[in-house]
């Protein structure tokens, strides 16, 4: 299993700080768009993403027991 | 060494040589917003020898709770941010040059300006003029550093050309909604936090001590204690087009810009931004909403009013802002909505 953190407007669309999914063998792009379509999130491409506090690209894949977190870049200043 | 500075020469990261070298740098900041305002403050204390700050806006009472260099007095006389700022930072350090531009940080000012720059902060609220600032931060070797806020959430990261990935490394295209403050509101703490990982990390190049520079990308929020920091060592994208070896800086190019033009014989401007994509209007409207503005739409556009200016909104982005002929103004006012 997989626990999937969420950070700012993110975290109010889910309504979770966190959920626990099976994601092992997905990769991120596949695991947002999921998430995407079941949480009815905002588009989720420029949304980066760690594995384990490590910066992730799209394509790569997610292992069993790996912690996932979404950060949303925003532009406020 | 004078007094003034000594509590700062006694910290061992800085010292009587740091200080020197903190006097003798040059330091731009784009934007004079809430993150503008607090970084030049902290910059002009610490005793920089000159420093750029850039805006294209004009002091508004709603700066007031978090644009720690404005007054009521900036306010009633509706004061250029920028020459509001300069006012205040040679009141607060006369050795130090201060230098302010009222004007948009297009591409070709920002190669303008970087010319014997030391250090670039982030202080915009739009990813175009960030992505425009890493385009001439590769270009012209000079290190920057990213930091932005919404609410109590806030992050920073920064980047040192041929050693760190950079911004087009880790979003690849410019985000179409960000969120910003006009959209998701802010608290101060939020803004000091960003402010003070900002300045930490200016003061770390200033002074050439590059291995205390973070390598992390930071993120935090203030009212839901979170704190985070991510490793990006993995995080360079060996095809980027800003740093990559086939670099072209696509964000330095007239095309990838956001487009704006008074419509003949109206008392309006229209927007076309740079990258094509579709909004969520609804999303959009229930946030223009809780904000208190008055939003009339349909499926197609979403119609605000602010203020003076009425601003029409279409689905792929583009926008016509009714009541002024100033595009910098339009195009300040597009931003702070869509990011
Ligand atoms: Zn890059």
């Amino acid at each position: 299993m997989n626990k999937v953190l969420f950070f700012a407007h993110l975290r109010d669309a889910v309504g979770e700080e966190f959920l626990t999914v099976n994601a092992s063998g997905k990769t991120v792009a596949e695991l947002k768009a999921e998430l995407s379509a079941k949480y009815n999130l905002p588009k989720m491409e420029t949304i980066m993403t760690a594995i384990n506090e490590e910066f992730a690209s799209h394509d790569e894949v997610i292992r069993d027991g790996d912690e996932i977190a979404f950060i949303p870049p925003v532009s406020g200043g | 060494m004078n007094e003034r500075y000594s509590r700062q020469v006694l910290f061992p990261g800085i010292g009587k040589e740091g200080q020197a070298k903190i006097s003798s740098k040059h330091v731009l900041i784009i934007g004079a917003g809430a993150l503008g305002s607090g970084s030049a403050e902290v910059l002009t204390r610490a005793g920089v020898g000159k420093l750029t700050i850039v805006d294209r806006d004009y002091v508004e009472a709603s700066n007031l709770q978090r644009q720690q260099l404005y007054t009521e007095e900036d306010v009633a006389e509706k004061l250029p941010k920028a020459a509001a700022a300069e006012k205040r930072l040679k009141a607060i350090n006369s050795d130090v040059k201060i230098i302010s531009i009222i004007g948009d940080a297009t591409p070709e000012l920002l190669e303008d300006l970087v010319v014997g720059v030391d250090v670039m902060l982030d202080a915009t609220d739009n990813f175009e003029t960030r992505m425009a600032m890493n385009d001439v931060s590769q270009k012209y070797k000079i290190p920057w550093i990213y930091g932005a806020c919404v609410g109590s959430y806030g992050m920073s990261f920064s980047m040192i050309p041929g050693k760190t990935p950079c911004l087009n490394c880790l979003l690849r295209t410019i985000p179409l909604q960000g969120m910003t403050c006009d959209t998701g509101g802010i608290i101060s703490p939020t803004v000091q936090m960003v402010i003070a990982h900002q300045t930490a990390e200016a003061l770390k190049m200033l002074v050439e001590d590059w291995e205390s520079v973070r390598t992390s990308f930071v993120s935090f929020d203030l009212w839901r204690n979170q704190y985070t920091s991510m490793k990006m060592s993995k995080a360079k994208f060996p095809g980027c087009l800003s740093c990559g070896d086939e670099r072209t800086y696509p964000f330095l190019d007239h095309e990838n810009m956001t487009k704006t033009t008074v419509l003949c014989g109206r008392d309006t401007v229209q927007i076309r931004p740079s990258i094509k994509g579709e909004l969520s209007l609804d999303r959009l409207a229930g946030q223009l909403n809780s904000l208190g503005y008055t939003v009339k739409g349909n499926p197609y556009l979403l119609s605000v009013e602010m203020g003076k200016e009425r601003m029409v909104i279409f689905q792929d982005g583009r926008a016509l802002i009714h009541g002024t002929k100033d595009l910098t103004h339009a195009k300040s006012i597009y931003q702070r909505i869509l990011g």
